[in-house]
């Protein structure tokens, strides 16, 4: 018997809870978490650019892939090459049906010589369990046991050195470390969702307060400031990183063939390893595709603020601009022909300008193209110039450091 | 070197071998066991006891006989036998194709109405089973994607089924999912014919006369058969795969006996010869297994170079085998009357035998075909499920041939007193002798959802696989099911089309 229609609550949910002072929650994944804090984005968005944010990521789903076999899995379900991938690294990866359309995109982790983590956005296990058909390897779903925290903004290797068990100096972009904070042993991975500084903190759920409380007391001098979804949602367009479902349509939710999208036309060249040994699934599409080339591209928009400015101005008014990302398909136009449309926008506060992540046809998604993305002017629809750009648009020095 | 690579010696692998060294390809035949033959061998299990081990007769298609010209080959004569159905009450009831007065005063004895109706149900079963041949014979599309050529195949097999006339077409179409027992009280009263011909309709698979879909399986046994009753071989089914082998030496081709395959070999999913289990690797441009589906793929290639919905799509062929036979050397005294004996006396007996394989139990009162060729008797035996539930078979093959027995001698009263030796093989010996996963005979259910264009499984009925040169030939493909050779004639045809 379902005792409650509510929604699942993170590991975090009692501190969470108590900070949410806007009261917007968000559904991720079956779990409710903090779109915002405040009632305003910009406190908690200018944390990630500027100090250090706190964002309950737990609802990623978790799977731990144990057993002799667990490389050879990964490398088959993935599009990268994880035999060549060493102990401690992390690598984020798409992965495809045989059509070499992706069904989703995550991160995996090498913890040892035959125990990996991978993160997904969709559930996955089944996908997982049909391709160890033959293989001596475990797969199990963690995410309700394990709790996970980012922390992101160039302050957070500060944070973290003031409260983990060891330093981090040494710990490189996209690698992890095991270590502990208060006690509780964590493993940290120099990952994010944000394109700054930034690391992820994995818990057992049962120590996920501990580690909140450490990361909040450690962080205090640094302003750290607990962050919601919709910020880092700002960020990651910022940072070129795309989502499921809202920039692309995962190839076993879409209806028709159209709605797919392969790596490539995610620009995820240089997560396809077509060089590595073997079989993996979509391999075939995919050599086909790097052949012939791609129909599609997701690039950058960069939209001119001049002539966005004299199309609000002809009704008398400044330019308006949805203060958060905005999920919502906007026409791109060039030569007066659709060319393609844009998935996600956003204003960028740090760059201060209008963006947006963009598919274009084949030959129009060259950068520096000049096109026209869809803007509403007091109820009109209207077109505001814009460049193609590569992606991502902001790309911080300290980011790898 | 060869230029093409056949893993095993059945009946299909032969066939295509020979078509491939017709057309002039360098053909290498590897086969597990010591004799050729597969499924079609006859066998000794000691001195005097020889037996066509899994099928008491069969016939090549005509047209496979014609085309590699196997009548110059040693190809043995085969002769039509009646269905003989025996009832409790000591009744025999005959059935033929041919509708000859004996035929039909034995028919007449049950029913006069079933004996005026059967030539008319002769002949429907004949263009049922024609339309079954020419389907057969037609290259299926890989759906959902139907291109012009294979479009083609496809329109004249349409104007075939067309060419029945307008009442037989559709009768046929929708005789197709019925179950048997709906199908023959279309036509006749008697339960004991409709038991009969149910028989005939789940013969080899794990139905029931009441199960929907063995409409189907009837056309199919119909048209293997060519009639009710089996066509025996003169001197043992071996005789041939024995004409395919000396016919195949002929062409150039090479068999390789004692030689079984551990791992098709492959290169960036492409197929590039094969393993012996010896260590031995022999190398070959194209592969073609006679093995079925799922052992090729998932044994000998692997499941881990294959793509997860095509692994997920073999893992789910119905295969569920529930045939087990039982051999007896007797003094000869059996007294068998000479004919495709069965023990399938009322339709309800049939399904009640059937209904036992459904719940992982042998049937205590089983539905037998009983053969005889000089002293040695050949029981076979359904339902005897490969899974059973709450046994084993190594404890269970006692009481397989303990109800083998008690059943046929029932039906047979001198059998049991002659019996001098006892050679059984339960579903379990199918799959570990004969190289058939879950006992199943047909290599895959023959259930309308496995079939054409489903064979082995939607859209892979092409004979390819997702490894490029590796074809499939045995009976799990299109054409196949049962002894006829059309999977392997079919499999050949998709080889010289080529890529």
């Amino acid at each position: 018997m379902l005792e409650t229609l509510e929604l699942k609550r993170t590991p975090f949910h009692e501190r969470t809870s108590r900070l949410s002072v806007a009261q917007n929650w968000r559904r991720w994944a079956g779990y409710a978490v903090v779109g915002s804090y405040e009632l305003s984005l910009d406190h908690e968005y200018w944390a990630i650019r500027d100090r250090a944010a706190l964002i309950d990521v737990s609802p990623l789903m978790k799977y731990m892939i144990e057993g002799p076999d667990a490389a050879r899995l990964l490398h088959k379900v993935t599009t990268r090459d994880i035999f060549k991938m060493g102990v401690g690294q992390v690598y984020y990866t798409g992965w495809c049906d045989e059509d070499g359309k992706l069904l989703d995109d995550g991160t995996v982790s090498r913890l040892s010589d035959q125990s990996f983590r991978m993160t997904s956005a969709e559930p996955s296990l089944r996908w997982l369990a049909m391709n160890a058909v033959g293989l001596d390897v475990k797969v199990n779903e963690v995410t309700d046991e394990m709790a996970a925290l980012s922390l992101q903004g160039p302050k957070s290797r500060a944070v973290l050195n003031r409260c983990c068990a060891d330093r981090l100096d040494a710990l490189k972009y996209f690698r992890l470390m095991n270590t502990g904070i208060s006690g509780a042993p964590v493993s940290v991975s120099r990952t994010g969702y944000t394109g700054d500084l930034g690391y992820e903190i994995w818990v057992q759920a049962e120590q996920a307060l501990t580690i909140w409380d450490a990361l909040m007391a450690a962080g205090a001098d640094y302003g750290i400031t607990p962050c919601g979804i919709l910020a880092m949602d700002m960020a990651r367009v910022e940072a070129g990183l795309f989502m499921v479902d809202a920039d692309y349509t995962a190839s076993n939710h879409a209806w028709i063939e159209g709605q797919k999208s392969s790596p490539f036309e995610m620009g995820l060249d240089w997560t396809v390893n077509l060089n590595k040994k073997g079989y993996f699934v979509g391999r075939r599409a995919l050599e086909q595709e790097k052949k012939t080339g791609s129909a599609w591209k997701l690039v950058g928009l960069d939209v001119d603020w001049v002539g966005l400015e004299r199309l609000f101005a002809e009704v008398g008014l400044p330019p308006q601009i949805p203060g958060m990302a905005v999920r919502a398909s906007l026409p791109v136009m060039a030569e007066g022909k659709q060319i393609g449309y844009a998935s996600t926008s956003t204003w960028s506060p740090v760059l201060k300008k209008y963006i947006a992540l963009a598919h274009l046809q084949r030959p129009h998604y060259e950068p520096g193209t000049a096109v026209t993305m869809e803007v509403t002017v007091e109820h009109h629809r209207r077109h505001a110039p814009a460049k193609v750009v590569k992606l991502p648009f902001y790309d911080p020095a300290w980011k790898k450091k | 070197m060869a230029d093409i690579i056949v893993i095993g010696a059945g009946l299909n692998g032969l066939v295509a071998a020979n078509y491939l060294a017709k057309a002039g390809k360098h053909v290498l035949v590897l086969e597990r066991r010591a004799l050729a033959g597969g499924q079609a061998v006859t066998e000794s299990f000691g001195a005097g006891f020889q037996a066509d081990v899994l099928h008491a007769g069969g016939q090549l298609r005509p047209d496979i006989v014609a085309d590699l010209d196997l009548a110059r080959h040693g190809l043995p004569e085969s002769t039509s036998e009646p269905l003989i159905s025996l009832h409790p009450d000591g009744r025999q009831l005959r059935l033929t194709a041919d509708s000859d007065s004996e035929t039909l005063a034995s028919i007449g004895a049950f029913s006069k109405r079933d004996a005026e109706r059967w030539p008319d149900f002769v002949a429907f079963m004949n263009a049922a089973a024609g339309f079954l041949d020419a389907a057969y014979r037609t290259p299926m599309p890989r759906l959902p994607h139907v291109k012009l050529a294979e479009g083609l195949p496809l329109a004249r097999l349409a104007m075939k089924l067309r060419g029945l006339g307008a009442r037989d077409m559709f009768r046929v179409i929708r005789a197709l999912p019925m179950s048997a027992l709906e199908l023959t009280e279309e036509w006749f009263e008697s339960d004991g014919v409709r038991a009969a011909i149910g028989a005939v309709a789940v013969h080899g698979a794990t139905l029931g006369p009441m199960s929907a879909g063995a409409g189907f399986s009837l056309m199919h046994n119909w048209l293997n058969r060519g009639g009710p009753g089996h066509r025996r071989v003169e001197n043992g089914i071996g005789g041939l795969a024995n004409a395919l082998v000396a016919a195949l030496k002929a062409r150039g081709g090479q068999l390789r006996v004692s030689a079984p395959v551990e791992a098709v070999l492959t290169d960036d999913q492409c197929a590039r010869g094969v393993r012996l289990a010896s260590g031995e690797d022999i190398l070959a441009p194209i592969v073609i297994s006679g093995a079925d589906p799922r052992h090729t793929l998932l044994d000998l290639v692997g499941a881990p170079d294959l793509p997860p919905e095509f692994v997920w799509a073999t893992q789910s062929i119905k295969m569920r085998g529930s045939v087990a036979k039982v051999h007896l050397l007797t003094d000869g005294a059996h007294a068998l009357p000479s004919g495709t004996l069965v023990v399938a006396p009322t339709v309800r007996y049939v399904e009640r035998a059937y209904d036992a394989a459904k719940y992982g139990r042998t049937s205590l009162e089983p539905y037998l075909e009983i053969t005889a060729n000089g002293p040695v008797v050949s029981i076979h035996f359904q339902f005897a499920p490969y899974a059973l539930r709450g046994a084993e078979w190594s404890q269970e093959r006692a009481v397989l041939e303990r109800i083998a027995i008690d059943t046929a001698s029932n039906a047979l009263p001198q059998l049991k007193s002659s019996i001098r030796e006892i050679k059984s093989l339960t579903p379990l010996d199918l799959e570990k002798t004969y190289g058939l996963t879950e006992g199943d005979l047909n290599h895959g259910q023959l259930l309308l959802d496995q079939m054409l264009f489903m064979r082995p499984m939607p859209g892979w009925s092409t004979h390819k696989t997702p490894i490029d040169n590796l074809y499939l030939c045995g009976a799990g493909v299109h054409g196949g099911g049962g002894i006829s050779g059309a999977a392997g004639r079919n499999a050949a045809a998709a080889v010289l089309r080529g890529k």
